[in-house]
């Protein structure tokens, strides 16, 4: 039987119908669950929780979503080690929801992504991050290559990375920073952040490896009519898009 | 001239105070009204109705047909309310809360308020009422 995907929908989510026909695309059995169907998540292996703007931001990016019944229904599938995925508003989600880093107690984040700098402004542009934890860190990750470089596409006004420098030292001593903001060729500088992230972050995984959560959006840069070099082949997914990434996740909820 | 602060409501139903709300209950917080307020607060403020005058004639700030303006008492929060500061300390944002009886939420709510949701203190601090 297909291990099943749930794509969660909240008021505000927009990216869930190009997340859910990727992770088609990749072989993986996806399904959108709107909010109000929450009870519905148990049945499921594991969540995607698309881009978007859950509940309007109100008070905060991801913070009216986090405390949702259906991220009631997630963080008990993540504390008994189902995947989850969280992408652009969903990375928000998953750090206001305390699942990452998942250094403190949920729904008591320890990290945001928050206003960008150095001028807080709506930053969307191509970009590349490269894997920064060793593949078998997180099984999400774990057919990438080594330092695999991911093209995407990012478009937040808040995605740059923020803790307390007590926090910041715990993200690194725990081999939580699951993806840098790189160049094309896969060096790091910190030209290659489009936003002032703090160490270049631009996704965390967290303790156990089974909840990652990753800024850009790389369903965006996935098929070949959307990569940016369009001559690239005819196969429909584009030969070095953000699929790469989305197969890898697949292929970890197939092997779960 | 004086130290002052102005709170800057909607008139219209402010859907995010609601959410707040209901997410609030659903928390287990014990309260009945949640008001949001931008704040902004000056250093150097003229007489009570020349800031307000100021602050209408700011369309950046205000709006007359969605927006009220208060010049609150002090230059800190009111009973029932936190200022949540994120970037810009003369900018926070303000939310009071009220009890079943219409009086401001004492301070052990609010505090629970802030600690559960209103507040990420990786972000933000909060600043309460004394």
């Amino acid at each position: 039987m297909n291990k099943r995907i749930a794509v969660l929908v909240f008021p505000g989510t927009n990216s869930e119908e190009e997340t859910a026909r990727l992770l088609r695309d990749c072989g993986g059995d996806a399904h959108l669950v709107h909010w109000s169907r929450a009870q519905q998540l148990p049945t499921f292996d594991a969540y995607v929780l698309p881009g978007g703007f859950a509940y309007e931001d109100r008070i905060r990016a991801g913070a009216v979503a986090a405390h949702d019944v259906a991220m009631d229904h997630v963080i008990a599938g993540a504390q008994k080690g189902k995947l989850v995925l969280g992408i652009c508003n969903g990375a928000q989600i998953l750090l206001e929801a305390g699942l990452v880093p998942g250094t403190g107690k949920i729904r008591r984040p320890t990290a945001a992504f928050t206003r960008n700098g150095p001028v807080p402004h709506f930053v969307c542009t191509h970009v590349h991050v490269k894997l920064s934890i060793d593949p078998a860190r997180s099984p999400i990750t774990a057919v990438l290559p080594r330092e695999a470089v991911i093209p995407s596409w990012t478009a937040n006004g808040e995605g740059r990375l923020a803790a307390s420098a007590e926090h910041l030292r715990e993200l690194e001593d725990g081999n939580h920073v699951a993806f840098v903001y790189a160049h094309e060729d896969g060096s790091v500088d910190d030209s290659a952040s489009p936003n002032q992230s703090a160490l270049g972050i631009a996704g965390l995984v967290n303790r156990d490896g089974n909840v990652l959560a990753l800024m850009p959006h790389p369903e965006r840069d996935a098929w070949t009519f959307n990569h940016p070099d369009r001559r690239r082949g005819d196969a429909i997914l584009a030969p070095s898009g953000g699929a790469v990434f989305f197969r890898s996740f697949v292929e970890a909820v197939r092997r779960a | 001239m004086s130290r002052r602060a102005v709170a800057i409501n909607l008139k219209i139903p402010d859907n995010a105070a609601y959410t707040a709300l209901v997410t609030l209950r659903r928390l287990g917080v014990d309260v009945d009204r949640v008001e949001r307020s931008e704040i902004v607060r000056f250093p150097n403020a003229p007489a009570p109705g020349t800031l307000i005058a100021q602050v209408e004639s700011n369309e950046s700030l205000y709006n007359p047909n969605k927006h009220r303006v208060t010049v609150l008492d002090e230059d800190a929060p009111r009973p029932g309310e936190v200022w949540i500061v994120q970037d810009d300390a003369d900018r926070p944002v303000g939310w009071r809360l009220f009890n079943a009886s219409g009086k401001p939420a004492n301070a052990d709510v609010v505090a629970q308020a802030a600690e559960r949701l209103l507040l990420n203190p990786a972000i933000e601090r909060a600043i309460f009422s004394k």
